[in-house]
């Protein structure tokens, strides 16, 4: 049997545009706050179906919290490229870049998308608002910011039938479109903006739209998706997600050097697994000095993923007589990592991998022990007791499925 | 005939700091003796039925700068003390209203309404500030040393306090020259823009000086302001249960358990002096007390001026006490109400109300009650720090009544003509009035009203000139010479004779800062 | 080829010193005035056909005797005139305070409205002379560098040795007491008469937006007194005009080879990534350096010259919180005969008036700043040039120039305008006349400079004349930013040496000693 239990409420956090449609979905009526805004923890009572939905279907995400600032005028480009380590100089128009910023210490701030709009006109995302800074950098620049946070509502469609309900519904394929790279169509009549990017290292897109239009979009998007799988999801499935797919999170991975109390809070971008993303050959950007003497004298940590050995987990639980114990969301608490005596590293997130039936990890970890293979010990609480058990640094992504990248065409 | 009874120690003034003395001077095993001159105990920090069934903190009215290593060695709790959190501060606004609570996303999106560039600095703010204060936390925790004549111990601690700068960042030493230095508006003018924000936030810079918030050397008060915390958080203000005076209580309960005895309406003329030594005391009533030392609670004009006679202290200090600057710059309004104010702005009941609401929707409203005082008047349209105790504690007011509490400036204690009935009346309307422009329904539920004006708060507390600091909070007052060079380690030039009011490192507020310090520096002497 | 050792951009007095002193030390050096005269602050020019003016200060407070002594002023025309009262302090019924040379003489003018002020006058004297003695010591120093100072580094401690041993701890201690203070609270513990309290605090105010109940005006009033030999409100006249400073310093440079052009804009500083290579004229040509050195105010050389793209974030943010406001005018009035203020001799006419009967009335003035309006009744320091120089006006006609505190840059709600210029100039002309009765009747022209005339035509930013208040939070280590304290930027190869540095504003030179020095270092 069913209960129908409907209630309203009143809150003091904001309301994204389609909470008209996730409010009555979200049957545990779990909420989480990002960015002020409510957001479902999970639209079922356990996010199992949500998280597979994912891997194997299709999830759709309200991720109207994100901050979005447009950047429009004849210097934009000159300005992200002082602004971001990446080169937006070689962005196309209708590209898409995932960048950190740092500041003149070269410690990472915020890190998110920059599109490319148009020649001049860029939108930048962000975990968190960053209006002050970029405001701040753009002195002297031939350029408008505008803050776009709440006149654009953003959904994640994220899985392996996105693309099928993209096609189903867009008046435009979806097919040719490369990943990180963006286009605009229509549902119906109304008028949407695709990404190919997204938040689990999975096939997936982003769609932009006027708030307006939120609620007709996720209803379409519900209808013409049903019979591929479309699951409303929450953040709980998303954090095991993003973990498989390697990606950090602001305030748990790392803390934004803008809010950082201690120096030692901070990571360059070397520090958080984003050196990739870091273009020393760029004319001056913002932190470029700093960041050139650290490459010199070698980061002082590593951002890498790890994995729990599972024999000897087994065994510490087998000891105390139970089954190994395993989280079943995603864990954020800070958890140390040893070299025989010494403390080499911490976790700061962490997950069972229902896809891989691993023990994962994110862990910050000096860069002498770093290195693929490197075998640590990490802190376990098994019936209230510590114990240390192997964890070996792996690659990340842990999980990264070919067609995350692919094409059909 | 003049009793006569052996103490180890007299305190003279049962304010909150000369209780904190009393307490650890017993709790080491000392002989105490606390003398007050009222019939009430805790000085500025007293709780009075002023009117039947109307509770007020009379005079002190927040507690924030406690120090918690005080509220547990003295057992505070046990006796009586009780924070509750005030939640938000609500700035109302003609308009508009601005409000900051305790949560971090509420008050993003409340600032954000005005500016987000404000709503995004105002989260660093917070953080930078409790860093600069856990920056300057080791030299209020340090006994001031001798400026002039450095005892071994004096160089060696001077050494760590140097040591401990340079451990500052640069731009933790950046700020930290511009707290000193700077007016708070001027300070604030960088971060912020929204003036309604930074008027509230500038007005912790003139709470209890006599300067507008661009006078420099304000911003230093803002961060005399910041340097308490509650339980671990920086800048949180916490009502005591029962009002302020139950803060005293529970330090005079503390002290009686740990032995003190404690007199009141007990006034003490004059510390007796015999040569160059404190030797006891002489109360108005004529008994006399001895004890080995005698320690005063007192503000460094009463304590050096009117308790001993000038012939016994050396010249130079006499000079330096007289140009130690008093200077009263505030009132204290207290309305027992028939109901709740209702904010046009902001209409009917919320956490609004049970906060510090703030009459500061702009510099100039701030600058124009500062040059009111300026020129010797007291403020047509006053800066306010306002909180309603009875919706924090119902027992503070009669069922469905309320007490309001309103921290007024600028009274200035030099008011031109001097200070009558009359003036105190107009005083108290221009109050009522001003808070009338924002919440139009106060005059109708004022029920009794009580006006402090600072000549008032001279007379019944024996402040100087009301100033509720005991000194201003100026830099050329503070640490080494505060109250005097030389005479910053809370002893004084006559032998046995201590200090340990607001009037002494490391200041003002409800701290038990400088009458723990004081004692801990007695005992040193003693051992 | 167009490239030189060292650029200097801007003629002032400090670009000429360090021009001066780099050429002396075999640099090629070119210095670029933007004006078709060299000067800057120590200009004296024609202002209306038949007179001149010093167009700023009229006195030299103090010239550093390193630049004096290094760059033989002297020799190269430089003669300093100081008369035996430095300053009078009118009075409304004429019975004026004289400041002397000697103090002795001072305190007997002071005996006429009070005996005890006169009395406490040579301990007030040598009190603030000891205290700025501890500031000439920091003054010839480089400020340390943040981070990893400490208090005692930030202070300057080890040059305070010397005093110390001279004044004691006490000294010390009472800069400590006395540089924070407002100037109530100073004149409080000395004076009861209120034309000499006000007197003294004008010291505190001098060139400052804040009025006397702003904290750290006796930093201000310390910073006056540097190197006064000894003389409170000490000043000091450069015959034929203060222009003939810079003359000399150029003369100076000239005979050390240095290059000077006038009438040269320079419309940038060439920075690439970090690094400054040279710097591009307003006509586009370009001319290279291996150092460039400016003159100008922080907000100029950085703002407008570097560019705000060129700054790293930290240090655009210090730029953009330093504090200009300038508010002090200046009108020179063209008078067709000597005017007479009661109580004063002939003799006396060659010094400085001040125009301030108490505390209360400079206060009211500076309220005007604060909220950003025309002042009613300003604080009015004014000199007669034409006393002491007889060619700024011929045929018995005369000059008069009057320093006019509390015009603010900014002004509420509106701009300067014609108008507002008339009636400012007009609440000066009313404020003399009280003190010279018949003033306004000789008058024959008027030329006043706002604030904002002093941005458009000298380029100081907000009409700051000191290129920076002189204020405890931009001294020293914090002047003009905590990163570029040393004159030294985080521009490579740009330094600074204009009164934006440390020690600050003054035609003293000590700003371009100190850089010169770094750069040679």
């Amino acid at each position: 049997m069913s209960y129908k239990n409907e209630f309203t409420g009143i809150t003091q956090l904001r309301l994204s545009p389609f909470f008209e449609r996730t409010s009555k979905l979200n049957e545990p009526q779990e909420w989480k706050r990002w960015g002020g805004y409510l957001a479902a923890t999970s639209y079922e009572l356990h996010h199992d179906n949500e998280y597979f939905a994912i891997r194997t279907k299709a999830a759709l995400l309200d991720i109207s919290p994100l901050k979005k600032y447009i950047i429009e005028g004849p210097d934009a480009q000159k300005f992200l490229d002082r602004l971001v380590t990446r080169n937006i100089k070689i962005c196309k128009v209708g590209q898409v870049m995932y960048t950190p910023w740092c500041d003149e210490d070269g410690k990472v701030i915020d890190d998110g998308t920059v599109q490319r709009l148009s020649e001049n006109k860029f939108r930048i995302t962000s975990a968190e608002p960053n209006l002050d800074w970029i405001q701040h950098n753009a002195a002297g620049m031939d350029l408008t910011i505008t803050d776009d946070s709440y006149t654009t509502a953003a959904l994640a469609l994220q899985g392996p039938n996105s693309r099928d309900i993209l096609n189903a519904v867009a008046s435009d394929s979806l097919d040719s479109l490369k990943f990180f790279w963006m286009m605009d169509t229509t549902f119906d009549d109304i008028p949407v903006s695709i990404s190919r990017t997204g938040y689990t290292g999975d096939l997936g897109y982003e769609i932009w739209m006027d708030p307006k239009d939120a609620l007709s979009v996720w209803d379409l998007l519900l209808e013409k998706g049903k019979s591929f799988g479309i699951t409303p999801t929450g953040l709980n499935a998303l954090d095991i997600s993003r973990i498989e797919a390697g990606l950090i999170l602001l305030d748990v991975d790392y803390v934004s050097s803008r809010h950082a109390i201690i120096e030692s809070r901070k990571s360059s971008p070397f520090e958080v697994g984003l050196g990739w993303a870091v273009k020393m050959k760029k004319k001056d950007f913002i932190g470029k000095k700093a960041l050139e003497a650290e490459l010199a004298r070698g980061p002082e940590w590593n951002f890498v993923g790890i994995e729990i050995q599972w024999h000897e987990l087994e065994q510490h639980y087998r000891k105390a007589g139970l089954a190994p114990g395993l989280p079943c969301t995603a864990w954020r608490t800070s958890t140390p990592l040893y070299k025989g005596s010494e403390q080499v590293g911490y976790a700061t997130s962490g997950a069972w991998s229902p896809i891989l039936k691993r023990y994962i990890a994110l862990a910050h970890v000096k860069s002498e022990y770093a290195s693929e293979g490197s075998e640590l010990m990490f802190e376990l609480k098994v019936e209230h007791f510590r114990k240390l058990t192997p964890a070996k640094v792996v690659k990340t992504p842990f999980f990264d499925p070919e067609r995350k990248r692919s094409c059909p065409v | 005939m003049p009793s006569v009874k052996k103490y180890d120690a007299i305190v003279v003034g049962g304010g909150h700091n000369g209780l904190t003395a009393a307490a650890y001077l017993a709790k080491a095993g000392k002989k105490v003796l606390v003398l007050e001159r009222r019939y009430v105990l805790g000085g500025a920090a007293v709780t009075e039925e002023v009117f039947p069934g109307f509770k007020f903190s009379v005079c002190s009215y927040v507690v924030s700068l406690m120090k918690p290593n005080v509220m547990r060695e003295l057992m505070l709790p046990k006796f009586g003390l009780e924070l509750l959190p005030l939640e938000s501060t609500f700035t109302p606004l003609d308009n508009d209203y601005l409000i900051r609570t305790a949560d971090a996303d509420e008050t993003y999106r409340e600032i954000a309404r005005h500016s987000v560039r404000d709503a995004e600095a105002y989260m660093r703010f917070g953080p930078a500030m409790g860093q600069i204060g856990m920056a300057v936390r080791p030299i209020l925790e340090t006994i001031a040393p001798n400026a002039i004549r450095p005892s071994l111990s004096d160089l060696s601690k001077t050494k760590k306090l140097l040591d401990h700068f340079k451990t500052l960042s640069s731009e933790q030493f950046e700020y930290l020259t511009k707290l000193m230095t700077m007016s708070s508006a001027d300070f604030l003018d960088e971060w912020f823009e929204f003036e309604p924000l930074k008027a509230s936030m500038s007005a912790s810079g003139i709470i209890g000086t006599f300067m507008g918030p661009r006078s420099p050397g304000s911003a230093y008060v803002m961060l005399h302001h910041y340097m308490g915390d509650i339980d671990g958080s920086f800048r949180a203000w916490g009502f005591q249960r029962g009002g302020t005076g139950e803060v005293s209580m529970a330090i005079a309960r503390s002290a009686s358990h740990f032995g003190a005895e404690i007199m009141t309406e007990a006034p003490v003329e004059k510390v007796i002096v015999k040569n160059g030594k404190a030797v006891g005391v002489a109360l108005e009533n004529g008994d006399e007390y001895q004890s080995d030392i005698v320690i005063s609670g007192l503000d460094p004009k009463l304590t050096f001026l009117k308790m001993v006679d000038e012939n016994d202290l050396p010249s130079d200090f006499v000079t330096d006490i007289k140009n130690f600057r008093i200077r009263g710059s505030s009132g204290k309004v207290n309305l027992a109400l028939d109901g709740l104010p209702d904010f046009t702005c902001l209409p009917g009941e919320g956490h609004h109300l049970r906060g510090a609401i703030s009459i500061s929707p702009s510099y100039d409203h701030l600058e124009r009650a500062y040059d009111d005082a300026k020129y010797g008047n007291f403020s047509q349209e006053p800066y306010m720090d306002i909180i309603l105790p009875s919706v924090l504690d119902p027992e503070m007011a009669p069922p469905g009544k309320h007490v309001m509490s309103c921290f007024v400036q600028y009274a200035p204690y030099d008011i031109k003509g001097g200070w009558n009935d009359q003036k105190r009346e107009a005083f108290g309307d221009a109050v009522v009035n001003t808070i009338a422009r924002f919440a139009p329904n106060i005059k109708d539920i004022i029920l009794h009203r009580q006006v402090l004006t600072p000549a008032d708060i001279e007379s019944t507390f024996g402040l100087t000139e009301g100033n509720i600091f005991h000194g201003e909070l100026t830099l050329q007052q503070l640490f080494a010479l505060r109250p005097a060079v030389k005479w910053a380690d809370y002893s004084t030039p006559i032998r046995n004779y201590y200090q340990c009011g607001s009037g002494t490192h490391p200041g003002g507020g409800i701290t038990g800062s400088p009458g723990e310090m004081a004692a801990k520096k007695i005992l040193g002497v003693w051992k | 080829m167009n490239r030189f050792d060292v650029i200097v951009i801007g003629g002032g007095v400090n670009s000429l010193v360090t021009a001066s002193l780099l050429g002396k030390a075999g640099k090629k050096v070119v210095v670029l005035e933007a004006r078709d005269h060299i000067g800057g602050l120590a200009s004296t020019q024609e202002f209306t056909p038949g007179f001149k003016c010093n167009v700023f200060n009229d006195t030299i407070k103090w010239v550093d005797s390193r630049v004096q002594d290094k760059l033989d002023l002297k020799s190269h025309g430089l003669e300093l005139i100081q008369p035996d009262v430095v300053r009078i302090a009118l009075d409304e019924n004429g019975n004026h305070i004289a400041f002397h040379r000697d103090a002795e003489a001072t305190a007997n003018s002071i005996a006429s409205h009070s005996k005890k002020d006169a009395n406490a006058w040579e301990g007030f004297n040598q009190y603030i002379q000891k205290l700025a003695q501890f500031l000439e010591k920091l003054y010839a120093l480089t400020p340390p560098t943040l981070p990893n100072i400490g208090l005692s580094e930030a202070l300057g401690m080890r040059s305070m040795l010397g005093p110390i041993r001279k004044h004691g701890t006490r000294g010390l201690v009472d800069l400590m007491r006395v540089a924070p203070m407002m100037m109530p609270e100073l004149v409080d513990e000395w004076f009861e008469n209120e034309l000499l309290r006000a007197a003294v605090s004008t010291a505190g105010i001098h060139h400052l937006s804040f009025g006397p109940f702003a904290a750290g005006t006796g930093y201000n009033l310390l910073h006056q007194h540097v190197h006064s030999d000894g003389v409170f409100h000490n000043a000091q006249f450069v015959k034929g005009g203060s222009g003939n400073l810079a003359k000399a310093l150029q003369s100076s440079g000239n005979s050390a080879g240095v290059e000077v052009r006038t009438g040269v804009l320079v419309k940038s500083i060439d920075v690439e990534d970090g690094v400054c290579n040279g710097i591009i004229l307003a006509d586009g040509e370009t001319i290279e350096a291996d150092q460039i050195v400016s003159g100008l105010d922080p907000n100029n050389t950085f703002k407008h010259l570097v560019g705000p793209t060129n700054l790293n974030p930290n240090f655009n943010t210090q730029l953009n919180n330093i504090r200009y406001r300038g508010s002090a005018a200046r009108i020179h009035f063209a008078l067709n005969s000597l005017p007479e203020i009661p109580g004063v001799s002939q003799e006396q006419l060659g010094t400085i008036f001040s125009i301030a009967p108490s505390i209360e009335y400079l206060e009211r003035a500076a309220d005007s700043v604060k909220y950003g309006r025309l002042p009613e009744a300003p604080y009015v320091e004014f000199t007669i040039p034409s006393v002491m120089n007889s060619d700024f006006a011929s045929d018995g006609k005369h000059v008069l120039s009057a320093t006019v505190q509390n015009a603010p840059y900014t002004l509420r709600n509106q701009d300067w305008s014609e108008d507002l210029k008339n009636q400012l100039t007009q609440n000066v002309v009313r404020v003399l006349e009280q003190y010279l009765p018949g003033f306004s009747s000789k008058i024959e022209t008027s030329s006043l400079l706002t604030p904002v005339d002093m941005e458009n035509q000298f380029g100081l930013t907000e009409g700051n004349l000191n290129h920076g208040e002189m204020t405890l939070d931009q001294f020293m280590f914090m002047r003009p930013t905590a990163s570029a304290a040393q004159y030294k930027t985080p521009i490579e190869n740009l330094c600074l040496c204009g009164p934006g540095t440390h020690p600050g504003g003054g035609l003293h030179g000590a700003n371009g000693f100190n850089a010169a020095r770094e750069i040679l270092k």
